[in-house]
């Protein structure tokens, strides 16, 4: 194993799905029910029973929406106004209206919700605005349910190979893409006529504050391919200046997590023991305010639960100990913490793009097509906002039902051989070197890079001196980069990715001259808001083999935002910044 | 080139392994036919139940756990009372997961099993399966001698959401065992608006562990009966925070006028969050006579308290 | 695999030579306990990192690249709990 090989396959279906970790799965299975005939693949880097950011399961949905719970207009106006306005309420009210229907669904697989004494969903409130939580206590088994229905319908699964770039056929319109197995180095062509990139976050663009590469908030295969392969396909990306940024136990880099301890009665507290959060809604504007806490003499910041009785704690240790990241438990073992007695230390993560917990992404439509014919996006790496766990479910479903109509009146399209020439050229560059620079110390500098010049409070100088400073090191990336077997291949594919998302983050930042979405867009020589300019999307896209950035307008909202309720917000932000 | 698509083996190859005089290989090939998720490994998963080895065994009954269905009930009903602990405990993981109906039979053979272990987790898997057929050996167990026994059987009966169930489970609620009164009071709550299941629960909120009374606070809240108000109008006086935080928010729910005075005075608690749920049990009943004392607080040391005040206040 | 590291060894007139720099590894396999030998491979096959190896030496599955999620799917699989997830020392 990991010896490098050479060999080229080409295959052909009717759907690719690239990205086999949780809206993938759901984009496969529901292209395969909505056309029995069809030829499914599902393309995973990892292995598909334990990929993505739901590999160990999650302990909770953060944003169901259930009947005599919450309402779709509801859920659509509170995320209308999380993300400052700038909201495509199409497809987020079509999440609304699916979602309940594929919690059931997901419950058909096996996969367990906590139940109330009833046998009903035991939906937690967490604030008076909307009640979205859903707690799954046994949520470590969702990816062995997922598995089951995928052999059930017989959907074919690659593990272990990497898609590099997709292919387009004479036109611009999709036509399959381009894969490399991780451990041998052999390429596949995958002829497609759809093609659903369901890749995850861009977790590996910041480093965190412990310096390993691979201590990052999500799921660090996560290493942002999926924008990057949109990006030079030709799709439009937007906002992705609106970075994530999450509140997490330090150094241990994962979530506390207040949708688990929240509900419980647990809550964040600056060191004085006090809570000083304002914003209601979870957004760049609360992460502002908890980036102002820790800066303030008052940090460093804590998530509280030494208030709560004993019994209640160890349910949340039973929780917080078992699923989504269990290694939780022995973290604070190691530092002798006591939920009991000490209030855990809190932090805030890197960087990274992922609309999971954010609005930026690959531009996708309510039907979760990009701007390319025949490709479609979910998940992390789609632009509907704040999709967590069952949007990337339920835009799964969306994409993958599309795509199995879509490809059903089609022909396969023809690619340009010369094109899988030049990524094979590429993609073995640094096999062909017998030294260079490792990828880990290319990735490392660039991650530091994105640390130093691209990360709030986001100043023009520092920014444009960062592109300088990435520039040099794409120069080493592509010409002194060196891979000594598959695997270390595997990770400098990777950091090409890392890089392609560094500089499009920057592109984007600079692109928008105002501050919007608190801390994720704070740019300190534009401090204000400007409605009058920017109430748009930025979009980036690549012409002519160039970045180049536009304005879109934010399409009229379905469900109306009375003035105010905007303003009641707004009011809020102007209490902090006073 | 290695194959690019996942293949999964031939069942019937997998399953000769099972023959394997190495107890290790025939526990690996368990683990192959569960991978395969094809319905045809189930008859060799049935068959390895009764495998010399117990690791085998265990690893067999977990693997049922991907299947459904009378026969692997009725395997799984085996393993459970297997006289290895861990085959046992695999088993009754697996048995949690069942679905289908036609597994009952096999599970209602053996509530009255000797081990309580057993009965436990029979009850467990019939809760899920909601089938007419668990209720009356769900009500009998409500007098099992075993409490984790009676848990499981208020559970089989809260699920199937029965009228005529109520006697038994407001006894239930006066169990002996904590643990049993904490799953009888929450099962009530689907008793919409009735009275009895509203006495019961209300003396629930003088229960000697706290967390029947925080339960009996919300449940009463469910039902949606307002003469259960005074006793949770007492329960703000409860010992700890915890309860009289529940008391709060479902008085709220309750929009019980009559606590009004009751709950002016938890604004001014040096719990911040029992002045929140204050202020927001203030908010849901939204009587004008709320809005002096409500105003007191809206500059309240903490956020989300004044956050609340504020949507109090613009719901009065 | 061992041999597939040496095979491109830096040679003589490298301008950019590579280091073996030590790094303590998370993650430790019990190979008492271990069934590689007997054809278990599930840890190398559920790790979302793809860091874990079977050793071509012991037959024993060990940890190859330092590259760690902490997640511990290789340990909640691992049929015979020979796997120990430690969290990666420079977030410790
Ligand atoms: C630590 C953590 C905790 C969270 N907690 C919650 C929670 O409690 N509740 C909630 O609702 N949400 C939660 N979320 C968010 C939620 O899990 C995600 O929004 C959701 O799972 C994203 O799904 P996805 O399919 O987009 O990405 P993923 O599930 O991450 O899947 C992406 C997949 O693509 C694969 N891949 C990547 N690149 C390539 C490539 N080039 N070729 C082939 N495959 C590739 C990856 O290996 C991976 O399997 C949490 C996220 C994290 C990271
Ligand atoms: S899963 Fe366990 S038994 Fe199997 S190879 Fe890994 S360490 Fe060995
Ligand atoms: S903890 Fe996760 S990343 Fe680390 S070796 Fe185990 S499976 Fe792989």
């Amino acid at each position: 194993m990991d010896d490098i090989t050479d060999g080229l396959t080409e295959v052909s279906c009717d759907i690719l799905v690239i990205g086999g970790g949780t809206a993938g799965p759901m984009a496969a299975y529901k292209a395969k029910r909505r056309n029995p005939q069809a030829r499914v693949v599902l393309l995973e880097k990892a292995n598909v029973k334990r990929s993505g950011a739901i590999a160990m399961g999650m302990d909770g949905l953060n944003n169901a929406v259930v009947p005599g719970y919450a309402t779709p207009e509801q859920y659509t106006k509170e995320i209308t106004i999380a993300n400052d306005g700038i909201c495509d309420q199409a497809p987020v009210f079509k999440y609304a209206s699916r979602c309940f229907d594929i919690i059931q669904e997901l419950d058909s697989f096996g996969i367990r919700f906590q139940k109330t004494e009833n046998g009903d969903y035991d939906v937690k409130k967490v604030h008076h605005l909307g009640t979205y939580v859903l707690p799954m206590p046994n949520g470590d088994t969702v990816k062995r349910a997922l598995y089951r229905q995928l052999r059930r319908e017989q959907i074919l699964i690659s593990n272990r190979y990497m898609a590099t770039r997709l292919l387009t056929g004479r036109d611009g319109e999709i036509a399959g893409a381009i894969a490399v197995n991780t451990r041998t180095a052999e390429f596949l062509v995958l002829r497609a006529k759809a093609v659903i990139l369901c890749a995850g976050a861009a977790g590996r663009l910041g480093l965190p504050q412990s310096g390993y590469l691979w201590g990052t908030y999500e799921n660090a295969t996560n290493s942002g391919d999926g924008y990057a392969m949109a990006y030079h396909a030709g799709a439009g990306l937007a906002n992705l200046e609106c970075y994530q940024i999450n509140p997490l136990i330090k150094d241990y880099n994962g979530p506390a997590c207040a949708y688990v301890a929240g509900p419980f009665g647990a809550y964040t507290t600056n060191s004085e023991g006090r809570r000083f959060i304002e914003c209601d809604y979870w957004s760049g504007q609360m992460m502002q305010e908890f980036y102002s806490e820790l800066q303030s003499g008052k940090g460093p910041v804590f998530l509280k639960l030494n208030h709560l009785h004993s019994d209640t704690i160890g349910k949340i240790e039973a929780i917080l100990h078992t699923v989504e990241r269990p290694s939780r438990g022995r973290f604070h073992e190691n530092r002798g913490t006591d939920y009991r007695e000490r209030m855990v230390e809190m932090h805030i993560s890197e960087i990274g793009f992922c609309s999971g917990h954010s609005a930026s992404g690959v531009f996708v439509d309510e039907f979760a097509r990009t701007t390319v014919t025949g490709l479609y996006a979910a998940g992390d790496m789609a632009s509907v906002p704040h999709n967590y766990m069952l949007g990337a479910f339920t835009n799964g479903a969306v994409a993958g039902e599309h795509a199995a109509e879509f490809a059903a009146g089609r022909d396969l399209p023809d690619y340009d051989p010369s094109d899988v020439e030049q990524e094979r050229a590429r993609v073995l560059a640094p096999t062909r070197r017998d030294d260079g620079i490792p990828p880990n110390q290319i990735e490392y500098k660039a991650r530091r890079m994105v640390n130093d010049y691209l990360q709030p409070p986001k100043v023009t100088a520092k920014m444009k001196l960062g592109q300088e400073r990435l520039a040099e090191v794409r120069e080493d990336l592509e010409g002194a980069m060196v891979a000594r077997d598959a695997h270390e291949l595997l990770r400098s594919l990777e950091v090409a990715s890392i890089l392609d998302c560094a500089d499009m983050a920057a592109a984007a930042s600079l692109f928008r001259t105002e501050s919007r979405w608190g801390l994720y867009h704070y740019r300190v020589d534009h401090p204000e808001k400007n409605d009058a300019d920017w109430f748009c999307h930025s979009i980036l896209r690549k012409q002519d083999g160039r970045m180049m950035l536009e304005k879109r307008p934010v399409a009229p909202y379905i469900v109306p935002i009375e003035d105010e309720e905007r303003s009641a917000y707004d009011r809020q932000r102007i209490r902090e910044s006073a | 080139m290695s194959e690019p698509f996942e293949a999964f083996g031939d069942v019937e190859d997998l399953a000769a392994d099972l023959a394997s005089p190495d107890a290790t290989v025939r526990r690996l090939a368990v683990m192959a036919l569960a991978e395969t998720s094809d319905w045809q490994a189930v008859p060799h998963l049935v068959a390895a139940i009764a495998d010399a080895a117990p690791e085998v065994r265990e690893q067999a009954a977990r693997a049922l756990g991907e299947f459904d269905g009378r026969a692997v009930g009725e395997a799984l009903a085996r393993a459970v009372t297997d006289s290895v602990a861990a085959v046992a405990a695999a088993a009754a993981e697996s048995l949690a997961e069942l679905r289908d109906a036609d597994a009952g039979g096999a599970l209602l053979a053996l509530v009255a099993h000797p081990s309580p272990f057993v009965r436990t987790a029979i009850l467990r898997g019939l809760k899920a399966l909601q089938i007419e057929a668990s209720l009356q050996p769900a009500i009998t167990a409500l007098s099992d001698v075993e409490p984790a026994v009676r848990v499981q059987a208020v559970g089989v009966i809260g699920y199937l959401k029965r009228q005529e169930t109520l006697p038994a489970l407001i006894g239930a609620a006066r169990d002996g065992s904590a643990e049993v009164r904490l799953a009888a009071v929450k099962a009530l709550s689907f008793a919409d608006q009735s009275a009895e299941a509203a006495a019961a629960v209300s003396a629930a909120l003088k229960d000697a562990a706290w967390e029947v009374r925080a339960a009996a606070a919300e449940t009463l809240g469910r039902l949606g009966v307002s003469s259960a108000s005074p006793a949770l109008v007492a329960a703000l006086a409860d010992e700890l925070w915890q309860v009289r935080q529940k008391a709060l928010q479902n008085l709220g729910r309750l929009r019980a006028r009559e606590a009004l005075p009751a709950i002016i005075a938890l604004l001014g608690d040096d719990n911040p969050s029992l002045r929140k749920d204050a202020a927001a049990a203030l908010g849901e009943i939204a009587d004008p006579a709320s809005r002096e004392a409500l105003a007191t607080r809206a500059q309240d040391a903490d956020p989300d308290v004044r956050k609340t005040v504020a949507w109090a206040l613009g719901r009065l | 695999m061992i041999a597939s590291a040496s095979a491109k060894a830096p040679n003589e007139e490298a301008r950019l030579p590579i280091a073996y720099t030590p790094t303590t590894l998370p993650v430790v396999v019990d190979e008492a306990k271990c069934i590689a030998d007997k054809g278990c491979t599930v840890c190398v096959d559920v790790c979302p990192l793809d860091v874990l190896r079977i050793s071509d030496l012991t037959g024993k599955a060990y940890m190859k690249y330092d590259e760690c999620w902490y997640c511990m799917p290789c340990e909640t699989d691992c049929p015979t709990g020979a796997v120990t997830v430690n969290i990666p020392y420079l977030l410790r």
